[in-house]
C-alpha cells in the first residue's frame, strides 16, 4: 500500500477528532471497541443468537411504547376510546400497536427459547450462575409486563382477565390481601388500578428489566459465551494428551478449521 | 475434599475456555454480530408480519374477527353478567392449574404454592446441579426432566385454551333441565334464579349438575346441603370476601333482586341426581 498523503492523514484526524475527543474524557469508544472485537468461540451457531433476538423483541417493545404512551389515556373514562383511536385514525396507530400487542408474546416466546438453549448447553454452570439468575428474574419481570398491560386496552377480555388475576393474588398467605388490595387501589378495579398498572407497566417493570438486561450483557461479554458442548472445537475442552498442550492444540485447531460449517 | 476438587476442576475449565478464545476464537464483530443481526431482522419482520395480519384480517371480517382474533371486545363493563375471563396466553398453565386444584382446600396450591416451587427450582437450577459436564448425551436426568416439563407446560397450556368455557346463552338452555332434576319446577323464583346463575360468569369456576367448569370453584349442584338459606347465600354471593373467600368476585353490582333470586335456586339445589363431571 502507498503510504498515506499528508491530506488523508490530516482528513482522517480530522474526521477522527470527535471520537478522540470523546475517548480522552470517557474511555467509551475502547469500551465500544472491546465489545465489537473481544474473541467469542469460532463454534458459536444460530441458537446462540436467540438472546439478541429476545433483545430486539424488548426493543421494539420500548420504542412502540413509547407511542403508545403518547395517545393512551390511562382513566376508565378514556382508555377505551383512546386505543380505539389509537387504532382507526391515528395514521399507523393500528401497525405500532399491533406490533406491540404481538411483540409481547414474540419477546416472552424468544424468552423461553434463549432459556432452553442456555439449558441444552449446560451454559448455566460455572461460572454463570448469576446470569442464569438475572436470566429467571427478567423471564419473571416480562410476565409481569404481560399481565399489567392486559389491563390496559380496557375492554371486557381486559377487565375480567384483571379480575381474576387480582382475586387470585389475594389467595397467596400473608403478603397476598395486601399485594392484591396495593395491585387494585381501591374496592373496585377502576380509575387507580389503571393508574397503578399503567405506572407499573411503564417505569417500574421496564426499568427493572433494562437494569437487569445492563447487567446480564455485562456478565455475557465478561464470561463469554459458551462452546456448543457437542462441538470437536469447543472452547475449553479437554484436550486428550494435557502434556503436550500446545502441539495438541494446533492439531486440534487444523481439523477444527477443515470442518467449520458455523460460517 | 470433594467440593475443592470441583471447584479446582471449575477454575482450570474456564481458564482453558478462555485462553481457547483469545487464541482461536473470531472477533465478535463482524463475525457473530452478523447472525445476530439476520436474526434480529427476522424477529421485527415476523413482528410487524402478525401485527399486518392481525389487523387486516380483523379489518374485513364481518364479525371483526380475523385470524388472530378481535382488535378489541365491547369495552370493559363492570356490571357484565356473561363474559369468560381469560388470561394472556402464557398464563394458560397457571390457569388450567386452577382447574386441577380445587377450591378451597387445595386452590392455594394451584395458585401461590406449585408456582413458587417452580419458581425456586428455576433459579436454583446452577446450585443442585453442579456437574460439570454439558454434554446433553451425558445429562440424561437434565434431558428427561427438560423433556418432562416441555410436555407438561405445553399440556397444560394447550388444556388451559381448549378448556371448556361455559358460554351463558348455552347453559340458560339447561335450566328446565335442572328444575326437573332438582324438583324446584314450580318455584319460579328459583327458576329465575337458575336463569341469572347460568348467565352470569358463575359457570367459568362452578360446575352444576355436570355443565360448567370443574374449578376452581365447587360443584354447586348439591349446595343446599350446605344450610345457608336463602338469604344467607345471596349475602355469600353479593360479598365473598365477608365470608373469607377472596377467590371468588363480589357480585353486588347484579342487584337485589337477582341476589334473592340466586339466593332462591341455590337453596332449591339438593342434588337430586347430581353427577360429577
Ligand atoms: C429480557 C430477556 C433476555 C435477554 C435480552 C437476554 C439476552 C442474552 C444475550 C444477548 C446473551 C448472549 C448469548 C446468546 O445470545 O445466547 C445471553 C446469554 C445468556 N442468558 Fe440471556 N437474555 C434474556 C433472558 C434470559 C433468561 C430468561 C435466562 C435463563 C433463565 C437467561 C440466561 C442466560 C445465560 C446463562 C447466558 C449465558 C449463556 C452462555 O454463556 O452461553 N437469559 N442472554
Amino acid at each position: 500500500m502507498a503510504p498515506k498523503s499528508a491530506r488523508r492523514r490530516q482528513l482522517e484526524a480530522a474526521a477522527l477528532y470527535p471520537l478522540d475527543w470523546v475517548e480522552e474524557r470517557t474511555g467509551l469508544v475502547g469500551g465500544i471497541k472491546y465489545f465489537l472485537f473481544r474473541h467469542v468461540p469460532r463454534d458459536t451457531n444460530w441458537m446462540q443468537t436467540l438472546g439478541a433476538a429476545t433483545l430486539t423483541a424488548f426493543l421494539v417493545q420500548t420504542v412502540t411504547g413509547v407511542f403508545l404512551a403518547m395517545y393512551y389515556k390511562p382513566d376508565p373514562q378514556n382508555a377505551y376510546s383512546s386505543i380505539q383511536h389509537i387504532t382507526h385514525e391515528v395514521t399507523l396507530g393500528w401497525l405500532v400497536r399491533g406490533m406491540h400487542k404481538w411483540g409481547a408474546s414474540v419477546f416472552i416466546i424468544l424468552m423461553f427459547f434463549h432459556m432452553a438453549r442456555v439449558f441444552l448447553f449446560g451454559a448455566y454452570k460455572y461460572p454463570r450462575e448469576l446470569n442464569w439468575i438475572v436470566g429467571s428474574l427478567l423471564l419473571v419481570l416480562g410476565m409481569l409486563e404481560g399481565f399489567t398491560g392486559y389491563l390496559l386496552p380496557w375492554d371486557q377480555t381486559a377487565y375480567w382477565a384483571t379480575a381474576v388475576g387480582i382475586n387470585l393474588n389475594a389467595t397467596a398467605p400473608f403478603l397476598g390481601p395486601f399485594l392484591a388490595n396495593f395491585l387494585q387501589g381501591g374496592a373496585q378495579i377502576g380509575p387507580d388500578t389503571i393508574a397503578r398498572f399503567y405506572s407499573l407497566h411503564m417505569l417500574l417493570i421496564p426499568g427493572g428489566l433494562i437494569g437487569l438486561i445492563v447487567l446480564h450483557m455485562y456478565l455475557v461479554v465478561r464470561l463469554g459465551v459458551t462452546s456448543p458442548p457437542w462441538s470437536p472445537t469447543a472452547a475449553g475442552r479437554e484436550r486428550p494428551d494435557e502434556s503436550k498442550p500446545e502441539g495438541a492444540r494446533q492439531g486440534l485447531i487444523r481439523s477444527g478449521d477443515g470442518q467449520d460449517e458455523g460460517h | 475434599m470433594a467440593e475443592s476438587k470441583l471447584k479446582r476442576t471449575q477454575r482450570e475449565n474456564h481458564k482453558r475456555y478462555k485462553e481457547d478464545v483469545k487464541r482461536e476464537g473470531k472477533p465478535f464483530f463482524p463475525y457473530a454480530m452478523f447472525h445476530d443481526t439476520i436474526m434480529a431482522l427476522v424477529v421485527v419482520l415476523v413482528i410487524i408480519a402478525l401485527a399486518c395480519v392481525w389487523y387486516f384480517t380483523a379489518k374485513h371480517a364481518k364479525d371483526g374477527v380475523g385470524a388472530l382474533g378481535p382488535l378489541t371486545s365491547a369495552k370493559a363493563d363492570p356490571g357484565t353478567t356473561s363474559f369468560v375471563p381469560r388470561p394472556d396466553w402464557f398464563f394458560y398453565f397457571l390457569f388450567y392449574l386452577l382447574r386441577v386444584f380445587k377450591w378451597p382446600d387445595s386452590v392455594f396450591l394451584g395458585t401461590v404454592g406449585i408456582p413458587t416451587i417452580l419458581l425456586v427450582l428455576l433459579i436454583g437450577l446452577p446450585f443442585y446441579d453442579r456437574r460439570t459436564e454439558r454434554r446433553l448425551l451425558r445429562r440424561p436426568v437434565a434431558i428427561v426432566t427438560a423433556i418432562l416439563v416441555v410436555l407438561s407446560m405445553g399440556v397444560l397450556t394447550w388444556k388451559g385454551a381448549i378448556a371448556k368455557e361455559s358460554v351463558g346463552a348455552e347453559n340458560v338452555q339447561f335450566v328446565p333441565a335442572w328444575a326437573k332434576k332438582q324438583g324446584f319446577e314450580d318455584n319460579a323464583k328459583a327458576v329465575a334464579g337458575a336463569k341469572v346463575f347460568a348467565s352470569l360468569t358463575c359457570m367459568t369456576c362452578h360446575a352444576y349438575l355436570g355443565a360448567g367448569s370443574s374449578g376452581p370453584g365447587p360443584d354447586l349442584s348439591a349446595i343446599a346441603k350446605g344450610g345457608r338459606g336463602a338469604q344467607g347465600f345471596a349475602d355469600y354471593v353479593a360479598q365473598p370476601s365477608k365470608f373469607g373467600n377472596n377467590v371468588m368476585p363480589a357480585f353486588a353490582d347484579i342487584g337485589a333482586d337477582n341476589l334473592a333470586a340466586l339466593g332462591e335456586f341455590l337453596n332449591a339445589s339438593k342434588g337430586a341426581t347430581a353427577t360429577k363431571k
